[in-house]
């Protein structure tokens, strides 16, 4: 290995913490995408657009639990994935018919 | 992209591939034949003489068999194209009430047909669940149940699969131009084998991130739509899922008074001219929802389910309950989902991508089987010039031993309990129970053979053992034609003689396997797991 000067901080591997983050709030993050989903899809027959919800779920909780590797530490993976999950679930929440 | 990611993303393919191969091997061999598991099906049953009945008489025989038979009213099949598997006109599984609905297995068989005098002639059968047996090792990476837990299980196994497929793909794309096209053989072994793990990984990672997504919703489908209908859907799941419930119960209808299934099919064939029928499931007759899904495939369409896709009618009326499973005439919305299922089930574009499929499958049991051959590798230590030879590393031998124990295993385990099939009809008091013996006791002596030899010792016999248990598919399907008095029976549909020539190449294929390898533990690198000539070292304590 060489050391360069300009070299940028390592990234920390955290396994446990990104690992978890990825499993944990990409879950809730996927579940809330497919509320938004269901919000969105309203001109579909109730049963159908159900369906679409559930199948929505798991690809983007395995995107996500994938992805969880790129950041640069477990807080900082914990950080951005709770303020996606903020963000989806606020619009979930303001979104939701009354 | 920084090398980090790239280090990093290596360790999470490496310890995933490593957690997950052998599972994925067993649940991609199983799956590739599970792909003509109606062929499978009708290899393995046994002749039975039954009694046609035209479709003309099938009112009378559905009107008779539920007068003598009222529990056939909960659900019965009328079979169009009677097979080897499916050879009576009327057959219904009655099921313990609380049953699992993924529970396929247990349930009494009952069928029924029109004697000489037109009356109801019902008889149970014990139909052959070979085809069924493989089907479940599939579904459930190798465990002998489809229950909860063990599909929740094969979730956590798909999950890491896909973390497999993800992070394979980072680690490969600074090199993936330089390596693609790149199949270096030569000296380099585990060059030729990461470039072929590369090129075969890629060229089917479509297919893979199809499996990876589709198997965790299989596993896990229950609860995320529990889930959603708690946090979502305010608890309104059940009415969207059941649109046409009666407003007051019905009074209970005569099924005398059903249209023949004649005039039933003819309405489904007005509303799809290029869907061909199969079957006529009746469900829930004397229920309130009570109808008769006709099941069948159109060959131009994509089929939503793995035995095709269906209209619901209503029996008394023939008015249409339901057309969002009905191939070809799909709206775009359930064509899309369904289009999930079928990417699954290889159920559109009919036999050809059914053997894409297989191929397919085949060549992803070989990703895991040679992924865990790479990690063995970069691990060896080697031996230098005129130095003695070194102790491997107990996790290497003991990795190449479950490797080649779990794969080969499986492959000789599944093709024995095929043959099976035939061999041991008629002697044993429950074949189907026989299934599981015969492939669990191949599976588990296997790995126990090669845990005790080492792996370099125990690869060749044991892919010799696979070689001639595919073999023998074929070679007991011959001996059964040429003696009949051994009282085995040889199909001779397209289907059940397919079965026979596709085992024979396979067969022969696991040959030339056995025949390489045993050049390999011959005459190969005495420093690797896979050397045959001496007892290494380190290994003496254990033989």
């Amino acid at each position: 290995m060489t050391k360069t000067s300009t070299k940028p901080a390592p990234i920390r591997r955290d396994w446990i913490a990104k690992s978890l983050a990825g499993t944990l709030l990409g879950f809730t993050l996927a579940m809330g995408c497919s509320g938004l989903l269901i919000l969105a899809t309203a001109g579909l027959s109730p049963g159908t657009r159900a369906q679409f919800a559930m199948w929505l779920v798991t690809p983007i909780w395995l995107g996500v639990l994938s992805g969880c590797f790129f950041f640069s530490s477990g807080l900082r993976a914990w950080l951005w994935l709770g303020g996606a999950n903020l963000l989806v679930f606020a619009t979930l929440l303001l979104a939701r018919p009354a | 992209m920084r090398s980090d990611y790239i280090r990093i993303y290596k360790t999470v393919h490496t310890w995933t591939g490593i957690l997950t191969g052998m599972a994925l091997f067993i649940a991609f061999y199983a799956g590739a034949l599970t792909v003509f598991k109606e062929p499978l099906a009708r290899w393995a049953a046994a002749p039975v003489a039954a009694l046609e009945v035209p479709l003309a008489e099938t009112p009378a025989l559905i009107a008779k068999t539920l007068a003598a038979h009222p529990g056939a009213a909960k659900g019965f099949q009328l079979n169009l194209k009677p097979t080897e598997d499916e050879p009576a006109r009327l057959s219904w599984v009655e099921r313990e009430e609380g049953q699992d609905d993924h529970d396929t297995l247990s349930g009494h068989h009952y069928s029924a047909t029109l004697d000489a005098e037109g009356n109801a002639l019902v008889s149970e059968s014990q139909p052959s669940q070979l085809a069924e047996f493989i089907d479940i090792l599939h579904r459930v990476v190798g465990l002998p149940f489809d229950t909860d837990p063990n599909r929740w299980l094969m979730g956590v196994v798909a999950a890491l699969y896909a973390l497999a497929l993800v992070s394979g793909v980072i680690v490969l794309l600074p090199t993936l131009v330089k390596d693609f096209f790149a199949l270096r053989l030569g000296k380099n072994l585990k060059r030729m084998w990461l470039d072929a793990h590369n090129v075969v990984g890629i060229i089917s990672l479509p297919f893979h991130i199809v499996m990876a997504i589709t198997a965790v919703v299989f596993a896990y489908h229950d609860g995320l739509y529990a889930l959603q209908d708690k946090f979502l859907h305010n608890g309104r799941l059940a009415n969207a899922f059941n649109q046409q419930r009666p407003a007051a119960k019905p009074a209970p209808r005569d099924p005398a008074d059903m249209l023949p299934p004649v005039t039933l099919l003819e309405r489904a064939q007005a509303l799809s001219p290029g869907f061909e029928p199969s079957s006529l499931q009746y469900v829930n007759l004397a229920g309130p929802r009570a109808m008769v899904r006709v099941w069948g495939t159109d060959p131009a369409a994509l089929a939503p389910r793995a035995m095709g896709g269906f209209v619901a009618l209503d029996p008394w009326s023939g008015k249409v309950l339901s057309r969002d499973f009905l191939p070809g005439t799909q709206d775009a919305a359930n064509t899309t989902l369904s289009s999930f299922f079928a990417l699954h089930f290889a159920t559109f574009g009919g036999t050809p991508v059914r053997w894409m499929y297989f191929l397919l499958a085949l060549a992803g049991a070989w990703l895991f089987y040679s992924g865990n051959l790479l990690w063995i590798e970069s691990r060896r230590k080697k031996q230098r010039q005129g130095e003695a030879l070194p102790g491997q590393r107990l996790d290497t031998r003991l990795l190449a031993s479950a490797t080649v124990g779990v794969c080969i295993g499986c492959i000789a385990g599944i093709s024995l309990t095929i043959a099976a099939a035939k061999w041991l009809h008629g002697h044993v008091a429950d074949l189907n129970a026989w299934h599981w013996y015969v492939y669990y006791g191949v599976f588990f002596a296997s790995l126990a053979w090669a845990f005790w030899r080492g792996a370099g010792r125990a690869v060749v016999p044991l892919l010799w053992l696979a070689a001639l248990s595919t073999c023998s598919i074929p070679l007991t399907t011959l001996l059964a034609w040429a003696v009949p008095g051994l009282g085995m029976w040889a199909n001779t549909s397209l289907a059940a003689l397919g079965v026979d020539a596709t085992a024979l190449a396979g067969g022969f294929a696991l040959m030339w396997a056995a025949r390489a390898t045993a050049r390999r533990v011959r005459l190969g690198a005495e420093d690797s797991v896979w050397s045959a000539r001496k007892i290494l070292p380190s290994c003496q304590g254990l033989s």
